[in-house]
C-alpha cells in the first residue's frame, strides 16, 4: 500500500507538473491508535471512530478548532430560540451525498430522530438529552428545518459539531457521506483507506473544489514506538498527541516537524479524599476537609518545576478547572498558585499545625503523613508524585507514593474510598462548562473528592451547585460565563482539586504536508484536513 | 521346610539372638519369602546364600524393619531380644537400627553419601543413638575407624567418599556399622563389589569384629565359596525358601538339597578344598 | 583459590564496600532532586548523570545496590528453601506426599498471580514506609518464586529416596527429619544452587515489575529494578551509555557470585 501510495503521489506529481497546477495532490498517511469500532457516526464512542467521523462526516455547523468559534457547515445560518430549546437551520442547497443522493432537510430530520432514538443509546445524542420527552423536527422547506428539544440545551449550536448527517434515502446508508472523504476500503486490524468525496460541497477562496488530497490511509497501530519509527522513516505524515520525551527526541533530530501548540484543555490534578465514610483515620479526614490544609499543600507544590522537569517545558502550571487554552470560558482573573512553602507553613500554623524536628504535626500531635496514589505505567504522573513528595517534605509533610494498576485505583476512588490522595489527569474534550457538570454537581457520582452527596455538605459546594445549574439553564453566554467564572474562583479558593499542570498539545507533522497548522483541540494536526496537501 | 523344622528346636529359638519365621509378599505378586525359619545365635557368623532375587535382601530389610508395611504383606514373626520386630512401632525399631542391628550394604561408594565428609557421616551415625560432647563423639568415631584398620586423623575424616578407594570406603561403612557395637551386623553382599584381595581383607575384618566384639553377623551373599571361610553355619535360600540350613562344614561336605549340590558343583575346585580344609581346622 | 575466584571475591568486596560507603561517596543522596539538572549527562557533580527528575544516578546506583544486593539473595534463599521443603521433602517422602506437593505446585503455577498480587496490595495499607515496602516486596518474591525448582526437586527427592546411602543411613537409625536435612538435602545442592542463582537476577527484575501493582520498592528509594527500568525507552546503546551502568553492575555481581560459590560446589560434589 505504501508503494501504491508513492505511485499515486508520483502520478499526481507528474500530473501537477504537466498541468502546472499550484497544488499537488496525493495520499496522506497517519496512524489510528486503535481499531475503529463503528463507521456509523451516531454510534461513535472511541477515538478511532471519532477520527473517521471527523474526516468523513458532513455537519451542519463546524467548531473551528483554531478560533474555537462555530462556523457554518451544511447550514448556512441558524437561530436558537430564547429558551434554548429550539434551533432553526437554513441549509445549503445543491449539495449531494458521496453516492450522489441529494441532501435536504429530510436527511437532517432523519438524522436527529435516529440520534435521539432511545433504543440506539447514542453517546452523541446524550449531549442533547437535557430533559424527558421527545424531540420534534419540523421541516419548513427542503432547505429549512427547526428542531425542538423538550428542555433547554446549553450551547445548542456547538453540539451539532458532533452530529454527522445521514442520508434518509441512500441505499448505502451510513456509507453515503457529506464530509470531505469517504471510506473506500477497510482491512480490519490493518488499514482504513479514505478517498476524496467528489461531491464535497466546499471550495477554497479561488473556487477550487476541496479537499486537495486524493486519499488518506489510516494505519491501525496501537504501538507508539512503532508509530514514531514509521514517522521517522517518512512512512506516515502526522502524529497527534505526542509524548514530551518523543517530542524532544524528534525536535533534536529534525527541524520543523515537532509542533508545540501550547497548553491543551487537559489537566493533571490531585485531590484529597473528603468522603465522610471513607475508611481512613478521623484526624486525617479533618486535614483533608480543611480548605486551609488543601490550599497549603497546593501552595507548597512547585508547579513550575513540574512543568519544566516532568514535561520538559511542554506543560504550563495549571490555574483552575479551566485551561487557559479554553479561550472563552477561562476566568482570566485567576493566576496560577505561586509556590511558597513559607506561606503554606504559616497558614498551617494558624490552624494549629506545628513543625517538630522537621516533621509537621497537627494539633493533636499526629504526624502529617499521607499517601498519594496514581496509576502505574504513567511515568509522568509517577515523576510528578515523587516531586510533590519532595516539595511537601519541605513543610514537614511526609508523602508515600503508591502506584496502582488502573482498575485497582478506580475501585479505591469510586467504590471503597480507601485512599488519601489521588493524582490523575482529566481529559477535557469539549469547551463548554456543561461538559464539566458531572464533576461539579455535589450529587454527581463523578464529584470525585466526595461523590454523590445527598445534600451539599459544605456551603461552597452548595454555591457551586447553584452556579452550575444557573449557567446550564441561562441562554445568554455572558450570564453563563459570569456564573462559571465564579465556579472557577471557588474551585481555586477551596481547592477540592489541586490543579497541577495543563499539558501542551504536542504533535509531529512531516515537512511534506502543506497548510498544516496544529491546534490544541482534537484533531490537533488534521482539523483543517480539507486544505492539507502534500509537496 | 521339613528339614528346617528339625533344625530349629524350641530351645534354640528361645536362646537365639534372633529367630525369624517369615513370609513376605509384595502386593499380589508371588511371595518373596515363604515360611522362612531362621535363627541367629549370639556371636555366630551365619551365612545366607542365595541367587539374586531369592529374597535374601528382603529378609535383611525385614529384620531392620525397613520394608514398607503398607505395601508389603509380612506374616510371621522376627524375635529379637524378646520382642517381635514385625509388630514393633517405628520409634522402637529406629532405636534398634544402628544400635543393636547394623547394616553394611554391597556397594561402598553408593552407600556413602557423596555430598558429606566421612566425619559428618560417622558423627550422624553416632548421634542417632548417643548424646554427648563432640569430643566423646570423635573418640568413638576414631575407635571405630581404628577397629577397621583405617587412619583416624583429621585429614582422613575430612575426606569425601569420592576421594577414597573402594576398599577404604567399605571399611568406613563397616566402621559406621560398628560405632554402637551392635549385637547383630547384617552384611548384605558386603564384599561382592570388591576385588579378590580386598574381599579377603574385608572378610578377615568381619571375622575379627566377630571375635573381638562377640558381634553376631548375618552374612548375605550369592557366593557360597567366598563366605564359607568365615561362617559357622550357612542357610541356603532358594526361591524364597530355605532349602538347607546347618553347620558350614556339613553343608559343604554333604549337601542334601539338589540346589545346594548344584551350587557346590559350580564352585571352583581349588578354593573348595582349601575352604573345606579351613573350615575343618576350626 | 583460583585466580578468577580471587578476582570475583575482590569485585564483590569492592561492590559491597562502595555501596556501604554511599553516604560519603555520593553525598548528594539518592532522593535529592537537582531540578536544574534533570536528565543531565555525566559531569563532575553527577558522575553518572541524573535521572529524569534530577536525582544523582551514581548515588541511586549505590543505594540501589545496597537494597538489591542484600535483599534479592535473601529472597532467593527463601524461595530456594521453600522449593527444597515443598519439592524436595515431598519427593523424598514419596507417595501421597509427592502427589500432594505436585498438586500444590501446579496450583501455584496456574494461579492468576496478577489478581492475587492485586489482592495482596489491597490488603496492605497504603501508608507504608519505603523501607517496609522493600521488605514486603522481596518477601513476596521469595514466597512466590519457588515453584519451578520444586518440580525438579520433587523428582530429585524421589530418586534420592531409593539410593543406597539413604537406605544405609536409615539402617543406622537416623531420625527421618535429620536424615532429610543431613543426607538428602546436600545432594540437592546442584538444583538448589541453580535455583538460587537464577532467582537473583529474576527477582531484581521482577521487583521493578511489581511496581506496576503498587508493590515494588517505593519512591524515593532506588533499586536495581527501578534503575533498569530506565533502559526501557532507550532506542540505542550509543545514545546514553551511562544508563547501562546498573545493568553492567548486575551482570558483574551475579557472575562474581557464581564464580565464588560454584567452585565450592564442585569440591563438594
Amino acid at each position: 500500500m505504501v508503494r501504491l501510495g508513492k505511485a499515486i503521489a508520483l502520478a499526481a506529481f507528474c500530473l501537477a507538473a504537466l498541468t502546472g497546477a499550484a497544488l499537488a495532490q496525493g495520499q496522506l498517511r497517519f496512524c489510528l491508535r486503535s481499531e475503529p469500532k463503528t463507521f456509523d457516526p451516531l454510534q461513535v464512542e472511541d477515538d478511532a471512530s471519532v477520527a473517521i467521523r471527523y474526516l468523513t462526516g458532513g455537519v451542519l455547523v463546524r467548531l473551528n478548532r483554531q478560533t474555537q468559534a462555530v462556523e457554518p457547515g451544511l447550514a448556512t445560518s441558524w437561530k436558537i430560540s430564547k429558551d434554548s430549546k429550539q434551533i432553526t437551520f437554513k441549509l445549503r442547497s445543491g449539495v449531494s451525498f458521496s453516492d450522489g443522493t441529494p441532501f435536504s432537510a429530510e436527511d437532517v430530520a432523519y438524522t436527529v430522530q435516529q440520534l435521539m432514538d432511545p433504543a440506539l443509546h447514542s453517546a452523541t445524542g446524550d449531549a442533547f438529552r437535557s430533559g424527558a420527552g421527545k424531540v420534534e423536527t419540523k421541516i419548513v422547506s427542503p432547505t429549512e428545518i427547526s428542531i425542538t428539544f423538550p428542555a433547554p440545551v446549553a450551547g445548542l449550536d456547538r453540539q451539532f459539531d458532533q452530529v454527522a448527517i445521514l442520508s434518509a434515502h441512500s441505499p448505502k446508508k451510513e456509507m453515503a457521506v457529506l464530509g470531505p472523504f469517504m471510506v473506500a476500503d477497510y482491512k480490519p486490524g490493518t488499514t482504513v483507506l479514505l478517498k476524496r468525496n467528489p461531491n464535497y460541497w466546499k471550495t477554497d477562496e479561488q473556487g477550487r473544489k476541496l479537499p486537495y488530497l486524493d486519499s488518506i490511509q489510516l494505519d491501525i497501530q496501537p504501538n507508539r514506538d512503532v508509530e514514531m519509527l514509521r514517522f521517522k522513516r517518512n512512512e506516515i505524515d502526522l502524529i497527534n498527541a505526542l509524548d514530551s520525551e518523543y517530542f524532544d527526541k524528534l525536535a533534536s533530530t529534525s527541524q520543523n516537524v515537532a509542533h508545540d501548540a501550547g497548553p491543551s484543555l487537559d489537566s493533571e490534578q490531585m485531590w484529597f479524599n473528603e468522603v465522610a465514610k471513607a475508611p481512613i483515620p478521623g484526624y486525617k479526614k479533618n486535614w483533608f476537609r480543611s480548605a486551609t490544609f488543601r490550599r497549603a499543600v497546593s501552595q507548597a507544590i512547585n508547579r513550575n518545576d513540574l512543568a519544566r522537569v516532568v514535561f520538559r517545558g511542554h506543560a504550563q502550571p495549571a490555574v483552575g478547572p479551566v485551561s487557559p487554552a479554553n479561550k472563552f470560558w477561562f476566568n482570566s482573573k485567576l493566576k496560577p498558585e505561586t509556590c511558597s512553602p513559607d506561606a503554606a507553613l504559616k497558614a498551617l500554623q494558624k490552624e494549629g499545625f506545628h513543625l517538630e524536628n522537621g516533621t509537621l504535626k497537627d494539633m493533636q500531635g499526629n504526624e502529617v503523613v499521607f499517601s498519594i496514589i496514581t496509576n502505574s505505567g504513567n511515568k509522568y504522573r509517577e515523576r510528578m508524585a515523587t516531586m510533590i513528595q519532595e516539595d511537601l517534605q519541605k513543610i514537614g509533610i511526609h508523602v508515600n507514593v503508591v502506584t496502582l494498576d488502573f482498575p485497582a485505583l478506580i475501585e479505591r476512588m469510586t467504590q471503597t474510598f480507601d485512599y488519601e490522595a489521588i493524582l490523575l489527569g482529566l481529559t477535557n474534550v469539549g469547551l463548554d462548562p456543561n461538559e464539566q457538570m458531572n464533576v461539579w454537581l455535589s450529587s454527581s457520582e463523578n464529584h470525585q473528592w466526595n461523590p454523590a452527596e445527598k445534600t451539599p455538605e459544605t456551603p461552597w459546594e452548595a454555591e457551586i451547585d447553584n452556579l452550575m445549574r444557573a449557567q446550564g439553564s441561562a441562554a445568554d453566554p455572558k450570564k453563563r460565563k459570569e456564573s462559571f467564572d465564579r465556579v472557577q474562583e471557588i474551585a481555586v479558593e477551596q481547592a477540592p482539586f489541586i490543579y497541577l499542570v495543563n499539558r501542551n498539545a504536542l504533535s509531529a507533522i512531516s515537512t511534506n504536508v502543506q497548510n498544516a497548522s496544529p491546534v490544541i483541540l482534537v484533531p490537533q494536526t488534521y482539523w483543517n484536513v480539507e486544505r492539507l496537501s502534500l509537496k | 521346610m521339613f528339614r528346617n523344622d528339625r533344625v530349629l528346636t524350641d530351645k534354640s529359638q528361645r536362646d537365639a539372638l534372633l529367630s525369624a519365621h517369615l513370609s513376605v509378599q509384595y502386593g499380589n505378586k508371588p511371595p518373596v519369602l515363604r515360611g522362612v525359619q531362621l535363627d541367629i545365635q549370639h556371636g555366630e557368623v551365619l551365612g545366607l546364600i542365595g541367587q539374586s532375587g531369592s529374597g535374601k535382601s528382603t529378609l535383611a530389610m525385614a529384620i531392620l524393619g525397613l520394608i514398607d508395611r503398607k505395601r508389603v504383606d509380612a506374616q510371621g514373626s522376627i524375635f529379637f531380644e524378646g520382642s517381635d520386630l514385625l509388630t514393633l512401632r517405628e520409634a522402637a525399631l529406629r532405636s534398634l537400627r544402628g544400635r543393636k542391628i547394623a547394616l553394611v550394604l554391597q556397594s561402598p561408594l553408593s552407600s556413602l553419601n557423596p555430598a558429606l565428609k566421612i566425619r559428618t557421616q560417622l558423627r550422624e551415625t553416632w548421634r542417632a543413638h548417643a548424646s554427648g560432647s563432640s569430643a566423646d563423639c570423635d573418640s568413638t568415631i576414631r575407635k571405630a575407624l581404628e577397629s577397621v584398620s583405617l587412619p583416624s586423623d583429621d585429614d582422613f575424616l575430612r575426606k569425601y567418599p569420592a576421594q577414597m578407594s573402594v576398599g577404604q570406603a567399605q571399611r568406613v561403612l563397616i566402621a559406621m556399622a560398628v560405632v554402637h557395637r551392635p549385637a547383630l551386623l547384617i552384611a548384605d553382599e558386603a564384599t561382592s563389589a570388591l576385588d579378590v584381595i580386598t574381599q579377603a581383607e574385608i572378610l578377615k575384618l568381619f571375622r575379627e569384629l566377630n571375635q573381638n566384639f562377640g558381634m553376631a553377623i548375618l552374612y548375605i551373599s550369592h557366593d557360597l565359596a567366598s563366605v564359607a571361610g568365615i561362617c559357622d553355619r550357612v542357610a541356603i535360600l532358594h526361591q524364597g525358601e530355605i532349602v538347607e540350613f546347618g553347620n558350614t562344614q556339613k553343608v559343604l561336605t554333604s549337601p542334601s538339597h539338589e540346589y545346594t549340590q548344584r551350587l557346590l558343583a559350580a564352585m571352583p575346585r581349588m578354593p573348595q578344598a582349601s575352604f573345606a580344609a579351613k573350615a575343618a581346622a576350626r | 583459590m583460583s585466580f578468577w575466584r580471587r578476582v570475583a571475591c575482590a569485585v564483590l568486596l569492592l561492590v559491597v564496600a562502595v555501596s556501604l560507603g554511599a553516604s560519603s561517596l555520593a553525598p548528594a543522596g539518592y532522593a535529592k532532586q537537582d531540578r536544574e539538572a534533570a536528565g543531565a549527562p555525566p559531569s563532575h557533580a553527577h558522575w553518572l548523570g541524573t535521572d529524569e527528575i534530577g536525582r544523582d544516578r551514581f548515588a541511586r546506583v549505590l543505594y540501589g545496590t545496597r537494597i538489591s544486593l542484600f535483599l534479592a539473595p535473601a529472597a532467593a534463599l527463601i524461595s530456594t528453601l521453600l522449593a527444597a521443603l515443598v519439592g524436595g521433602l515431598a519427593g523424598y517422602l514419596g507417595g501421597a506426599w509427592a502427589r500432594a506437593a505436585m498438586a500444590i505446585t501446579d496450583l501455584f503455577l496456574s494461579l492468576p498471580w496478577l489478581f492475587l498480587l492485586i489482592t495482596v496490595r489491597a490488603l496492605l495499607p497504603l501508608n507504608v514506609s519505603p523501607a517496609f515496602s522493600v521488605l514486603v516486596t522481596f518477601l513476596i518474591l521469595g514466597l512466590l518464586g519457588w515453584t519451578a525448582a520444586a518440580r525438579v526437586l520433587c523428582a530429585t527427592g524421589g530418586s534420592l529416596r531409593n539410593t543406597d546411602f539413604v537406605r544405609q543411613a536409615r539402617a543406622s537409625g537416623i531420625r527421618g527429619t535429620r536424615l532429610f536435612w543431613i543426607h538428602v538435602l546436600p545432594n540437592m545442592k546442584p538444583v538448589l544452587y541453580a535455583q538460587f542463582w537464577i532467582s537473583i537476577p529474576a527477582f531484581i527484575l521482577s521487583e521493578a515489575n511489581l511496581g506496576i501493582l503498587g508493590l515494588g520498592v517505593a519512591e524515593p528509594l532506588p533499586s536495581w529494578g527501578s534503575l533498569l527500568k530506565e533502559l526501557e525507552g532507550l532506542v540505542s546503546v550509543g545514545e546514553e551509555p551511562w544508563k547501562f551502568v546498573p545493568l553492567l553492575l548486575l551482570v558483574i555481581v551475579v557472575t562474581s557470585f557464581q564464580l565464588v560459590l560454584s567452585k565450592q560446589d564442585e569440591v563438594a560434589a
